[in-house]
């Protein structure tokens, strides 16, 4: 790099990868919630069976994008990047739904 | 970690010539693999839009249809798809610390483990098929004027009846008269769709480890700051196993399963 360029947004010392003990503690953590899933999709909680079951979801969700894939770690452009995924679904699902939602109260 | 121009041998550059330097290609890789993901999320996004759709509008379908399919299969492959995520990371740390050997076994335990996971969803997909849970047009009853209420026309509808008498939740039938059976070919419409693409993420995310170990086997990733590209493909391995976690649910935990059926 020349003496005079300006240091730019991608060059700057990364977190190392997660030592054996951290992964091998998430490792720990998904299987205790992984058997939480098999029990609550075992079980009969009626209708709330679905959300029981998103919800443990939503937390391994969380557990692998932060921890095993060290979002944790990452700078703001991958954050962003994240955030427009996550963004962009709820949008497709926000728009999709308030059409298939709301068709029951056209008939009234 | 130093920036360095070239491999122990002067063979490979390690960092190419539009980059001008280590730190600054590795977060370049990785940023790519996160753009990517991002893309990745909106294509599985519009499929799980439309199976919410569906599974709004025809919830008794869904679970019944649901309760049809091996739920032990998909929990021994969610515990092989886990450890495989393990390993991948596992490889990670070695490629860093330079440690070829365990780089190489972490690699072909995450290539067993994901070969393990295809073949245990060969077996359930030969399951599904023996017991005729394929959805298609073929009537059952070729008489225009025989016709069920709740939907029995398909022989794909008398294949899943036959399946769910033989489930606890079902037995007596009194759960069955509010299921429409031949509406339940629209769930295994999205469990072949939805497993499937799932299934070709994994062949491809195998074929790449299968190259990397090759590549580890050549000495590749002597340069400790190769360990980068382990890292994007177990970031890839990773969102992989993040699908999964929601196929896991939707798919085989809807349904009215009991220890007692497995």
């Amino acid at each position: 790099m020349h003496a005079e360029q300006k240091p730019i947004v991608f060059e700057h010392e990364h977190a190392p990868p997660n030592s054996v003990g951290v992964t091998t503690l998430i490792f720990v953590i998904m299987l205790g919630l992984t058997c939480m899933a098999l029990l609550v999709g075992f079980s009969d909680l009626g209708p709330m069976k679905i959300y029981a079951n998103l919800g443990v979801a939503c937390v391994q969700a969380l557990v692998v994008s932060m921890f095993s894939m060290e979002l944790k770690n990452q700078d703001k452009l991958t954050w962003l990047t994240a955030a427009a995924s996550i963004f962009w679904t709820a949008i497709l699902f926000l728009f999709t739904m308030t059409d298939y939602i709301t068709r029951g109260y056209a008939a009234h | 970690m130093a920036a360095t121009n070239s491999t122990h041998d002067g063979a490979a550059p390690i960092v190419a010539h539009h980059f001008n330097n280590i730190l600054q290609q590795q977060s370049s890789v990785r940023f790519g693999m996160w753009l990517f993901l991002a893309t990745e999320v909106l294509f599985f996004g519009g499929v799980f839009c439309a199976y919410t759709v569906y599974r709004r509008w025809f919830p008794l379908d869904f679970e019944a249809a649901s309760t049809a399919l091996n739920p032990m299969i998909a929990g021994i492959n969610s515990f092989l798809l886990l450890t495989s995520s393990f390993t991948a990371t596992l490889a990670i740390r070695a490629a860093y610390t330079g440690n070829q050997g365990r780089l190489k076994a972490m690699l072909a335990a995450t290539i067993v483990l994901g070969v393990a996971f295809l073949g245990f969803k060969s077996f359930e997909y030969y399951q599904d098929f023996e017991e005729g849970l394929v959805p298609s047009a073929q009537v059952a009853n070729p008489d225009p004027l025989h016709h069920h209420a709740r939907g029995m026309d398909s022989q794909f509808a008398h294949n899943l009846q036959h399946v769910l008498e033989h489930k606890k939740y079902y037995k007596d039938g009194a759960h069955l008269e509010d299921v429409n059976l031949d509406r339940c070919r629209l769930f295994f419409v999205f469990y072949y769709g939805m497993t499937g693409l799932h299934v070709i993420h994994m062949i491809v995310g195998i074929g790449l480890f299968i190259w990397q170990y090759i590549l580890a086997s050549r000495g590749f990733f002597v340069p400790k700051e190769r360990f980068v590209y382990v890292e994007v493909l177990a970031l890839y391995w990773h969102f992989v196993e993040l699908v999964w976690i929601f196929l896991l649910p939707l798919l085989y935990m809807t349904g009215h399963h009991s220890f007692s059926d497995l």
